[in-house]
């Protein structure tokens, strides 16, 4: 059953000091020029103003971890028998993350359909999520990167939360969205309060929310158009020319979820480690052979907006795999914008066709 | 590495095969005692010693490192030692600004019949290692240091100024002329276009009229465009050049990365250009969100931003680049084609520049506690590496290689630093510090820092800054047989 | 306790208890899973695949080259081409590697039953052509005529050497060998593989074709088999890709929307042609 409750503003703090009692509790801080999720101590200070600069993707996907690790033991008596065994290492942390928002969660609900909805369930992202909540901060009003309602979210999109929250006079109302978070507002005594004003001001400024979105660019024909492109040379040669190909945009990203496996060994013992991967990256489908199917940042860029607005809608009934954060058009070095991109794929496709039928 | 616990720190050597290593035997076959700390690894030559092995063992839990070969001018390989003379020397002086001491590593000379002398060289660097103790370790460094070191406030130094009276560009009109004339025999002409909203500025590659009109100039033009350069070097490129961006192209044709008959320079001056971190920063302490820009307007010097209809005015001399303040080429040093009268560099100010002098005045245990800091906001993006326009490998960068495997994958303090330590070794004596690495890092890292600082020594040791001189040959790439500034030793 | 949720990444340990050198760049490993209840229960489709680690250096994806109906050992081809491949060579019996299998999907040779099943394979392409060969040499009843056709550069080239005067003097299949180019002591054809096909003119009636090589090889085999009338439906092939998860998670296989380690590595030539250029 869903739940309501108001955390008046003055109460924040020790409300998230009772969370981290049983929880990491994430929050997002300042930390040098940006805003970093950190777990939170007795001094920090959350920014709610605005998105942190990193994804919340971390708490269930850390950027760096062992799968398992491997010992290997000669043994004295016979030094060409060498017994192996693997440990694997699954962390089940309980956590809270706090204060994201809904375009990071929803990247959540992007990551469930590959990390669980597989053949085989990944066991790491699995405990992980089922540790980890998510009490997301309802957005007030678009920055010039935000285009959510453009991709399926919206400013009060609860995809992928647990907990929805909204700013109001005085405080915030907490509305669960899953049953987990139904069962966190439930366990919060005196700091939170049940109050009928609330919830009204809480709708009417996510109304608000809604109305100042400015109209969204249809990106239905993307799926078909994206495709059409595929050997488009010119036209991903156009686009990718300024990306200086680094990894910026897919590591921010809230939906990017590729990973890398590497060993490292010291001896005769050592680790797999599971790693954040960039399909920007030449060595990312470079084979054994050196052959290499996408062997410039033009196929790599065509891989990476065809994943998240073609490849993975075709696996996935039409959803896309971008949250319409902004973050990869911000922190890009080169400004490269990815609403761009799409747009003039879904124009480039159009002449095309124009053209065949002309022609 | 085992060691006996207790008794012995952890030191490496690393000696040359010929003269060290023999001294080192002559050593032991004349029973001369020593300390038993020192684990030897043998190399042909002083001059195959990569410094990145003596900072890889030292962030890897080395207390101590010891290199020696054979005396200079008594290389075995005749030239190997006069190689290593000049790398390591600019090492040692490295690494201070990692918050490593020093008195860590020590590089030296011992012939194969110094066995006297390498009993004592080996006695005195243990006993040195020993009296230091145990090294820190970044990764164990302690935040609160690095907050507190933050929280100073730094007087302020004889304070920089920007080059000239702004011209914001007056000649633009002129310069696109020029670009148009000369575009017909090039593949393209690299500047800068309005990007996505008030506040950014996008490479614009310029392929006919109609692109370049959209050229602009002004202070939001902070990209380099020589990082395109390298990878274009077999079509005939043009290129619009602030004075710093001329830079990399000096050291890309002293290095023979590419060659001068296949770029056009265009240049204006340019009196500097905004720090978008500096600006954000601005913007946040007046509660205004950097990401909900209207507008941008420059005049004279000032530059003012306005969000959600209220403008925030900012002295250009608030937001500018550092690397603006201290900036001694306005002007292009090299151009085709230069419009505009020559901006007078404004005096120069000794003081570094503001993130390096905030490391000067740091203890060595606050900078490892600075970059431990810094490290664990790195997402290993590889922005800076791959807005570089001297690293021309980026796709097959030593720092993901397998073979040798420098760097492993994992998300590490040690090893996102010592990634930032390969690309300014890689670097010295070639970055002509334009700041690209520091501007590209999503995760506002002033990474070049340890690069200023790179370069402060190489100035220092050979009187040498890059990019200035397309004649020139860097530094560590040839060697002197008796150097000026390099103290051989006892 | 309850059983922890299956790990997909946690390869199983198996031992090495003979090798074959075929030829100076391919290794054979025949391999049993140290766990011998779990070795028993191993169940696969011909055509899988699965990825061996070297512990310490990595793991690559080679197709499981035994048939299902020989369990006694599982059987890997490897050529040497990259840093674990190195390293893979160096082990011999004995040596201790992990196998995480099955992995991919497999021929349909359901499908196939009534059928004739021509072989083309090219070098190291034999690989998982053989376990289907085998495979369908013990169902012998469910299929038409088996005609295979494998070639290499040259003799030395060739893979399963042992296992080729059985193969030919089988009264149960036809089989023909060819090399690029005259070598000394070479009694079969010579004749790169799409030209020999085209010589054989094999009868696309009632046959599939599934064929397996370097892409060069793939591509005028493809173009050949068209030239005789075969459909697209009727050729299949198996795909290489760099993997890594093998599950369909990191992100990396992809062709387009078609991730080759879950919806392959075998594709019939009519969905390789709807997939994106990108080989």
């Amino acid at each position: 059953m869903a739940q309501e409750k108001f955390l008046p503003i003055q109460n924040l703090q020790e409300w998230l000091g009772a969370l981290s009692r049983e929880h990491r509790v994430l929050v997002p801080v300042e930390e040098g020029g940006g805003v970093v999720f950190r777990p939170f101590e007795a001094g920090s200070r959350p920014v709610l103003s605005m998105d942190a600069t990193t994804s919340p993707k971390s708490a269930v996907f850390p950027s760096s971890h062992d799968l398992f690790r491997f010992e290997q033991t000669k043994d004295p008596k016979d030094p060409e028998r060498v017994s192996l065994t693997l440990a694997p290492d699954i962390p089940r942390t309980p956590t809270v993350v706090f204060g994201g928002r809904p375009c990071g969660a929803r990247g959540v609900m992007i990551f469930d359909r590959v990390y669980l909805g597989g053949r085989f369930p990944d066991p790491y992202y699995q405990a992980a999520r089922e540790n980890t909540l998510f009490v997301t901060l309802a957005c007030e009003s678009p920055g010039n990167t935000c285009f959510c309602h453009w991709v399926g979210g919206g400013p009060d999109d609860p995809s992928g939360s647990d907990v929805l929250m909204t700013a109001v006079e005085g405080g915030y109302v907490l509305q669960s969205v899953s049953e987990r978070g139904t069962a966190l507002l439930d366990g919060d005594g005196p700091l939170l309060s049940s109050d009928e004003t609330t919830t009204k001001e809480a709708a009417a400024a996510r109304a608000r929310a809604r109305a100042s979105l400015g109209p969204a660019t249809d990106l239905g024909p993307a799926q078909e158009s994206l495709l059409a492109l595929f050997d488009d040379r010119k036209f991903w040669e156009e686009v990718s020319e300024k990306c200086i190909n680094c990894g910026a945009c897919t590591y921010l990203c809230p939906t990017c979820y590729c990973f890398t496996i590497t060993d490292e060994a010291c001896g005769l013992s050592g680790k797999r480690v599971r790693s954040w991967d960039t399909c920007m990256s030449f060595q990312f489908t470079l084979e054994a052979s050196g052959h290499n199917p996408r062997p410039g940042k033009a196929n790599r860029l065509k891989n990476r907006v065809g994943h998240k607005f073609s490849y993975y809608p075709a696996r996935y009934g039409g959803l896309l795999a971008c949250c319409g954060c902004g973050r990869c058009i911000r922190k890009c070095p080169a400004s490269v914008d990815i609403r761009e991109i799409v747009i003039g794929a879904i124009e480039r496709a159009g002449d095309n066709v124009r053209e065949a039928s002309n022609g | 590495m085992p060691v006996l616990k207790g008794k012995e720190l952890r030191i490496v050597g690393f000696l040359c095969n010929w003269c060290s290593y023999g001294g080192a035997d002559t050593a032991g076959v004349g029973r001369f005692a020593q300390p038993t700390d020192l684990r030897i690894i043998r190399v042909p030559c002083s001059g195959r010693i990569d410094p990145l092995f003596v900072v890889k063992a030292l962030l890897n839990g080395a207390d101590g490192v010891l290199v020696s070969g054979c005396h200079p001018r008594d290389c075995h390989y005749a030239q190997g030692n006069f190689y290593a003379r000049r790398r390591l020397e600019v090492l040692k002086r490295f690494l201070p600004v990692l918050g490593i001491d020093p008195a860590r590593f020590e590089y030296t000379w011992v012939s194969a019949s110094e066995g006297q002398r390498w009993q004592k060289v080996v006695t005195s660097f243990t006993g040195r290692i020993h009296t230091l103790g145990r090294a820190p370790r970044h990764a164990d460094a302690d935040l609160s240091l690095a907050r507190a070191a933050a929280a100073r406030s730094h007087p302020a130094a004889d304070r920089p100024r920007l080059p000239g009276k702004a011209q914001n560009g007056a000649g633009i009109e002129a310069l696109k002329e020029r670009i148009k004339a000369e575009l017909p025999g090039l593949d393209c002409v690299i500047g800068w276009q309005q990007g996505f909203d008030a506040i950014h500025h996008t490479p614009l590659f310029m392929r006919s009229p109609e692109d370049v009109d959209r050229l602009v100039w002004g202070p939001l033009n902070a990209h380099n465009p020589a990082t395109y350069l390298a990878a274009m070097r077999e079509r005939k490129v043009g290129l619009v050049v602030k004075g710093c961006d001329s830079r990399s192209v000096v050291e890309l044709l002293q290095e023979k990365l590419v060659s001068r008959d296949r770029v056009t320079l265009f240049g204006m001056p340019c009196s500097g250009v905004a720090d978008l971190s500096k600006v954000h920063r601005a913007l946040r302490s007046s509660g205004a969100d950097p990401d909900r820009v209207d507008a941008v307007a420059v005049e004279g010097e000032t530059l003012t931003v306005t969000v959600n209809g209220t403008s925030h005015p900012m002295a250009m001399a608030d937001v500018a680049a550092e690397k603006c303040l201290h900036c001694r080429f306005p002007n292009a040093l090299e151009a085709d084609c230069f419009v505009g009268d020559p901006l007078v560099p404004a005096a120069i100010a000794e003081s570094p520049p503001a993130d390096l002098a905030a490391l000067d005045a740091m203890s060595l245990q606050e900078r490892m506690a600075f970059w431990r800091s810094q490290m664990e906001r790195c997402i290993r993006c590889h922005a800076c590496r791959n807005a570089c326009p001297l690293c021309v490998c980026k796709d097959h960068c030593v720092a993901q290689s397998r073979d040798p495997h420098w760097i492993s994958q994992e998300d590490t303090v040690t090893e996102k630093l010592f990634f930032q330590v390969v690309h300014a070794v890689h670097l010295a004596g070639r970055c002509t510090e334009c700041g690209e690495c520091a501007r590209a890092c999503p995760m506002d890292i002033p990474l070049v820092a340890l690069k200023s600082h790179m370069n402060r020594a190489i100035l220092d040791l050979f009187e040498y800054r890059a990019g200035t001189d397309p004649q020139a040959v860097p530094p560590l790439l040839t060697f002197q047989v008796e150097e000026k500034r390099i103290n051989e030793g006892d | 306790m309850a059983k922890p949720p299956f790990n997909p990444y946690l390869p199983e340990i198996a031992t090495i208890f003979e090798t074959v050198q075929e030829t100076h760049n391919i290794k054979t490993f025949r391999v049993r899973l140290d766990d011998a209840d779990k070795m028993a229960a191993f169940a696969f489709q011909p055509g899988q695949v699965g990825q061996l680690s070297v512990f310490g250096v990595g793991e690559s994806t080679f197709v499981i080259n035994s048939p299902p109906t020989r369990m006694d050992h599982l059987q890997f081809s490897v050529m040497r081409a990259g840093e674990v491949t190195t390293k893979l060579h160096g082990l011999f019996a004995g040596d201790k590697i992990g196998v995480r299998a099955p992995l991919g999907n497999w021929f349909p040779y359901e499908d196939m039953r009534g059928k004739n099943i021509l072989f083309i394979g090219g070098g190291i392409g034999m690989a998982p052509l053989r376990t289907l060969l085998l495979f369908m040499l013990d169902n012998r009843g469910d299929y038409g005529d088996i005609t295979l056709l494998y070639g290499a550069r040259t003799p030395d080239d060739m893979a399963f050497k042992a296992e080729l005067p059985g193969w030919l003097s089988n009264p149960a299949m036809s089989a023909v060998l060819t090399v690029d180019r005259e070598a000394p002591g070479w009694e079969h054809r010579v004749g790169l593989i799409p030209n020999v096909l085209l010589e054989l003119n094999p009868s696309p009636a009632n046959t599939v074709a599934i064929t397996c090589g370097p892409p060069i090889m793939i591509k005028f085999t493809l173009e050949a088999l068209k030239k005789l009338a075969f459909s697209d439906e009727q050729i299949l092939t198996t795909l290489e890709k760099r993997m890594k998860c093998g599950v369909g998670i990191c992100g990396r296989c992809n062709i387009g929307s078609s991730y080759v380690c879950v919806d392959g590595p075998v594709y019939s030539y009519a969905r390789l042609k709807a997939l994106p250029n990108e080989l």
